[in-house]
């Protein structure tokens, strides 16, 4: 009783410890997984739309130093051309003045639309400032030229020899120069920007990778110490088992031993008894007919009304005798140990027959088994036909004796009664439990084949003993009985 | 002692006879009514086998039957049988035992029975054997 609830009581809780494990890295590892993506997602993506972003405005930045540059140069244009004229004189240098003239209109535009878009205010200041400059410029140049087509060329001269041009040329670069100035320094600040959202996407990246391949090497942990404790918990489930069967090994050896132990005990009991009977019931007997043999005469001649009487006492002494007999036969069948298994079973059949009175049918064929295997073969035979009398209301019964072709000798009773449900009927009430162990005693193997209204089988398997063995019993001259 | 029974011929002799039987009742029993009953003469028991062929060594008076019981106290009838047949070749052997199966009854004459006897249902018979040996003498 104790023990299978030992056995049982581990096995919820190692149950409860091999789940948990399996439960904590599919919980947390999933969503810490996914978390982790889309973080990296999102790093990138905002880290690409920024650098996109100063990217963009660097390119613009690079177009308004560009722009203004030729703005200036234009200008220079615009004044070379229009010195060239006033010093040659000849109309075709004007065409250069005029392009130039355009040009930096067209830039100036460009320009307010870069700063625009951009959204410098300052540049936008700067702008206006230097687009007054150069519109002053513009305009000077084009006086001096309106005062060169005039006629008036000494005086355009003169007015070109003041260096208010130059002055104002100069003003022009000066504030070129500052906007340019300016633009480098958006220019080195959006540079520093860009690189600093590639430094933080690369530390977001690198950050979120080594986060994911933690979670990867937790769980990867959490897996195999998981598959380590299922194994754990097989192999003690298994041990278990092996354990039960060595506990049910070793009682039904025990059970065995101890009903080879009843049995021998059994036996060994009846033989005595038997041998008691035989004997000292029997040496009796034997004295009393002697001496009624030794009275007869004397009562012949002297009181011969007194032989009837005598008869009788004979009559009775040999009933007695006769029923000494039949007790002693079936105590220990001593056909068995005269005559051999065949013949004794063939008596015990022709018997059964006769007290059944239905057609025991026998097909018998030599086998070697030891003494106590014969014993327990003849002791089966002898109770399955005492249940067929008592249950079975059978009309036929065949007895088989045989070598199987596995080379075990085979006994078999088998009737065509009534039969019963196994499941049902306990082997007990057909006095068959004793006999399952007994040949298990002579390692042997009983089967109990019966269904309702299909008859019994009862069938014994048994292993032969070998030629050398049953030679050393066969010198015994003597039946057991011999004190 | 006894004067011999009427129905005794006078002139019969008596019949020497061994008698070899481990029970003490039987023994006394089988004694008293052969020599009640026939001219026989016991002249000598045993109720073991080694006693039984030492008298059979021993010089001894001359034996004309010998009832031998097959299961004695130590050793065993048959070998008592044997040893007879050279010991005392001029005997009737007869054996009465409890075990008188056929299988016993061959092996006994075997060994050199003369005739094997049942110890419960054959008594009658044993008695008529043994007048049967003792009267022919006489004749």
């Amino acid at each position: 009783m104790g023990a299978p609830a030992i056995g049982t009581g581990p096995a919820p809780a190692a149950t409860l410890r091999a789940w948990r494990p399996r439960w904590r890295p599919g919980v947390l590892a999933f969503p810490l997984a996914l978390a982790v993506g889309l973080l990296m997602l999102a790093i990138n993506e905002l880290g690409y739309r920024q650098a996109e972003a100063d990217l963009s405005r660097l390119v613009k930045m690079g177009q308004v130093r560009l722009e203004l540059s030729r703005a200036v140069r234009r200008v220079a244009d615009a004044e070379s051309g229009q010195r060239g004229y006033l010093l040659v004189g000849r109309p075709e240098y004007l065409a250069p003045y005029r392009d130039a003239s355009a040009d930096v209109t067209a830039s100036l535009r460009t320009l307010q639309a870069l700063y625009q878009s951009l959204g410098d205010v300052a540049g936008e200041d700067g702008l206006r400032k230097l687009r007054a400059e150069m519109e002053n410029k513009l305009s000077e140049l084009d006086a001096v030229v309106q005062m060169a087509d005039g006629g008036r060329r000494p005086n355009a001269l003169a007015l070109v020899a003041t260096g208010i041009g130059r002055d104002q040329m100069d003003s022009i670069r000066r504030q070129a120069d500052a906007l340019i100035d300016a633009e480098n320094r958006q220019v080195a600040a959006g540079l520093a920007s860009v690189f600093g959202t590639l430094a933080q996407n690369r530390i977001g990246i690198s950050a979120m990778t080594a986060i994911s391949l933690l979670v990867l090497g937790m769980y990867l942990r959490q897996r195999r110490l998981a598959d380590q404790q299922r194994s754990a918990q097989q192999l003690a489930i298994q041990h278990e088992r092996d354990r039960l069967e060595a506990e049910v090994r070793h009682r039904t050896t025990e059970l065995t031993e101890l009903a080879r132990h009843l049995e021998t005990a059994h036996e060994d009991e009846r033989a005595r008894l038997a041998r008691d009977l035989h004997d000292e019931l029997g040496a009796l007997l034997t004295a009393a007919k002697l001496d009624v043999a030794r009275m007869r005469p004397k009562l012949t001649q002297n009181a011969p009304d007194l032989l009837p009487r005598v008869a009788h006492l004979v009559e009775t002494l040999n009933s007695g005798i006769a029923l000494k007999r039949r007790i002693i036969e079936d105590l220990r069948p001593s056909t068995l140990s005269n005559l051999g298994l065949q013949p004794a079973l063939d008596i015990l059949c022709s018997e059964a027959a006769e007290r059944l009175a239905v057609p025991v049918h026998t097909n018998f064929a030599p086998v070697a088994l030891s003494p106590s295997a014969e014993l327990t073969v003849f002791r089966l035979v002898q109770e399955a036909l005492n249940n067929i009398a008592k249950h079975a209301h059978a009309s036929e019964v065949t007895i088989t004796l045989g070598v199987q072709p596995d080379g075990q000798a085979m006994v078999s009773v088998r009737d065509n009664g009534r039969g019963f449900v196994p499941a049902q009927t306990r082997h007990a009430s057909h006095g068959l439990v004793g006999m399952r162990y007994r040949v298990q005693a002579e390692a042997g193997q009983l089967t109990v084949h019966a269904a309702p209204g299909l008859g019994t089988l009862v069938q014994a398997v048994l292993p032969q003993q070998t030629k050398d063995a049953s030679n050393s019993e066969a010198p015994t001259p003597l039946p057991p009985a011999a004190s | 002692m006894n004067p011999p029974l009427a129905q005794q011929p006078p002139t019969a002799t008596a019949l020497a006879c061994f008698v070899v039987e481990d029970s003490p009742v039987i023994r006394q029993n089988l004694i008293a009514t052969l020599e009640e009953m026939l001219p026989v003469k016991v002249v000598g028991t045993a109720e073991d086998e080694r006693s039984a062929v030492q008298w059979m060594v021993s010089p001894h008076a001359p034996c004309d039957l010998m009832i031998i019981d097959i299961f004695l106290k130590t050793g065993t009838g048959l070998e008592v049988l044997k040893q007879a047949r050279t010991l005392c070749p001029q005997a009737k052997r007869v054996v009465l035992t409890n075990y008188a199966t056929p299988d016993m009854r061959r092996r006994c004459t075997e060994l050199g029975a003369d005739r094997v006897f049942d110890k419960s249902a054959e008594l009658e018979e044993l008695l008529s054997y043994c007048a049967a040996l003792a009267t022919p003498a006489a004749l």
